[in-house]
């Protein structure tokens, strides 16, 4: 359901951060991108959702090319992609409710958007999601007085509101703490498997990626060095991956 | 080429530095303190001499001795002085002579006067005015209270009515909104070169165009207030634009929302509060300033102040006095509650 051939990312400051990316991602797949800070898993993932540019080659989802799209059919592909952030990135002062409401936007009028006048239907649809990721309940309380966890758990059901088919997760658990962490993977899993989402996340920790991962790949210094199986990755393709020195520690 | 030019700028702030010297060694210090003329006079020939004269001095520190050089301290690294006392560093002779001459003109220009300051009638007349405003007139209790209400109503209008437009403004003069687009990146600097323009006038000067556009009066100096407003809350509201979290903003633009309802939801839930604040603590200003626009007929209670005060009535100005310090007190009591209750 997305291809990429060949992408390059140039950077205004002659910073090479993609270097010929290619891989393939398959409807269905929980598929994880792994590599050091600064490896170019930010930038992939922000490339594919076309908040940037890449310099070279091609983005293919769901068979149309994406590359070089702007405007309203930019926006249009955009709404089919959700996206979660490590720093949730939720509007501190409004309620859970009016946050997952976001995820709507592309499909509300615009006046209607701005007047806070959302329809019946998805307001239904946004307890029905924050139900899915465990919130009942908690709908009008403001997204500042939340918790890490629940703060990404209503990142989730604001991406979901899009009706994506592919959500992208960019280091989703990089600020929670390890229970917290496995808490939202396990969310991210259940969205996978119960409602056929592809979800496309960049995660730091390997342990992380056996447990969860269907797919995995591997970015060092904006090159792909590992493409396939999470349990295929052994002690001499993690040092590889992280460097000589690097120490694999567990997250549970 | 480029240690060519740095030797060049040296030189020149050192030719600057003693030129100055020069011409002040001159008019003041031999002119008037030596031969005692009463009325200096100024001609160009005159300041081309000192030029010249402190092009030779410059030239003498900045090439035989380096070391005393300020053109060679400020540019050249190497010539400053590492060590911790004032006396390894010859230069800093070199800029003490230069601050003293230069600290001495200030006091004859400004005619600083300890004679004066502590004459007996001068000591006097101190007492008196110090006394009256002491005691205040509380005849004219309720005209001064009337104008101070026109004062602090004048002020909320000329706030009131800057909002929409220092928003709707601050939009385009926020740099991280409009760097993608050409178009919007001209706007900017246009926008930028107007606000700051409009803001360096004084309100003060505004009264006085305007006084002369509507006539003296209430009107004038709201709209003196209100242009000025205008570009203060424009330029404090786009700088707390440029300072958002960028996170937010791309979370809802991955939404595939359209730009203004990512301006909406991602850049305006993150500065209504700091706008709010902003725009109280402008009221506050605004009373402050009515008073002073005042002064020069932008009604309110600083007119009231200049009327008195043109007839000496100096138990009544202490009254106005009392109560603008009162009014000012409470409104600055008034916008720091309103500001920290919203924050």
């Amino acid at each position: 359901m997305l291809t990429l051939n060949n992408v390059n990312k140039i950077f205004e400051n002659d910073v090479h951060a993609l270097k010929n990316i290619s891989f393939n991602v398959e409807k269905g797949a929980f598929f994880v991108i792994i590599g050091l800070s600064g490896s170019g898993k930010s930038t992939l993932l922000r490339c594919i959702n076309r908040s940037i540019r890449p310099t070279t080659g091609s983005i293919i989802f769901n068979g149309e090319n994406i590359t070089n799209l702007q405007g309203e059919p930019l926006r249009k592909i955009r709404s089919q992609m959700g996206m979660v952030f490590q720093n949730f990135n939720l509007i501190p002062r409004y309620s859970v409710l009016k946050n997952v409401l976001v995820g709507t936007l592309h499909r509300t009028p615009l006046f209607a958007s701005i007047m806070g006048n959302f329809s019946k239907a998805d307001i239904d649809l946004a307890r029905y999601y924050l139900n899915i990721v465990g919130l009942s309940g908690i709908e009008s309380q403001r997204a500042d007085s939340l918790s890490g966890g629940q703060k990404q758990r209503v990142a989730i059901a604001r991406a979901l509101m899009q009706n994506p088919s592919v959500l992208l997760a960019d280091e989703p658990v990089a600020s929670l703490d390890p229970s917290t962490s496995h808490s939202v993977m396990k969310y991210l899993k259940k969205i996978n498997e119960d409602l056929g989402i592809t979800i496309i996340c960049n995660l730091h920790f390997l342990s992380l990626v056996r447990e969860y991962g269907s797919k995995v790949l591997a970015l060092k210094n904006g090159e792909i060095v590992y493409q396939g199986l999470p349990s295929e990755i052994d002690q001499n393709w993690f040092k590889k991956i992280y460097g000589e020195d690097a120490k694999e520690v567990e997250i549970n | 080429m480029k240690k060519n030019f740095i030797l060049f700028k040296g030189l020149f702030l050192e030719t600057l530095i003693w030129s100055h010297s020069a011409l002040i060694l001159k008019k003041v210090f031999y002119e008037k303190f030596i031969l005692d003329i009463r009325y200096l006079t100024f001609n160009w020939n005159e300041g081309i001499t000192c030029i010249l004269f402190g092009f030779l001095a410059a030239s003498i520190v900045y090439f035989i001795f380096p070391k005393a050089s300020i053109g060679r301290a400020v540019y050249f690294k190497i010539f400053r002085s590492t060590e911790m006392d004032f006396f390894s560093r010859p230069y800093f002779f070199n800029g003490l002579f230069h601050f003293i001459l230069t600290l001495i003109t200030s006091l004859y220009i400004s005619q600083v006067s300890l004679r004066e300051f502590f004459s007996r009638e001068g000591l006097q007349g101190a007492q008196r005015i110090f006394w009256s405003l002491a005691t205040p007139n509380f005849a004219i209790i309720n005209e001064t209270i009337f104008s101070a209400i026109e004062t602090i109503y004048i002020a909320f209008l000329a706030t009131i009515l800057s909002i929409p437009i220092a928003f709707f403004l601050s939009f385009f003069a926020s740099r991280n909104l409009v760097k993608n687009s050409l178009f919007f990146r001209i706007t900017y600097s246009f926008l930028r070169l107007f606000l700051n323009l409009s803001r360096s006038v004084e309100p003060l000067i505004w009264a006085i165009i305007f006084s002369v556009w509507v006539g003296i009066g209430p009107f004038s100096g709201m709209l003196a207030l209100w242009v000025h407003s205008i570009a203060s809350l424009a330029k404090l509201y786009s700088e707390q634009i440029e300072a958002i979290d960028e996170g937010l903003v791309e979370a809802v633009a991955a939404t595939g929302a359209h730009p203004i309802q990512i301006i909406w939801f991602g850049v305006v839930p993150q500065i209504v509060i700091p706008f709010m604040s902003f725009t109280i603590y402008r009221w506050d200003i605004n009373v402050r300033m009515a008073t002073i626009i005042g002064l020069v007929g932008g009604g309110g209670i600083g007119t009231l102040l200049m009327q008195y005060q043109g007839m000496a009535m100096w138990n009544e100005v202490g009254l106005l006095v009392l109560v603008i310090a009162l009014i000012v007190w409470f409104m600055d009591f008034l916008s720091s509650k309103i500001r920290e209750a919203i924050k």
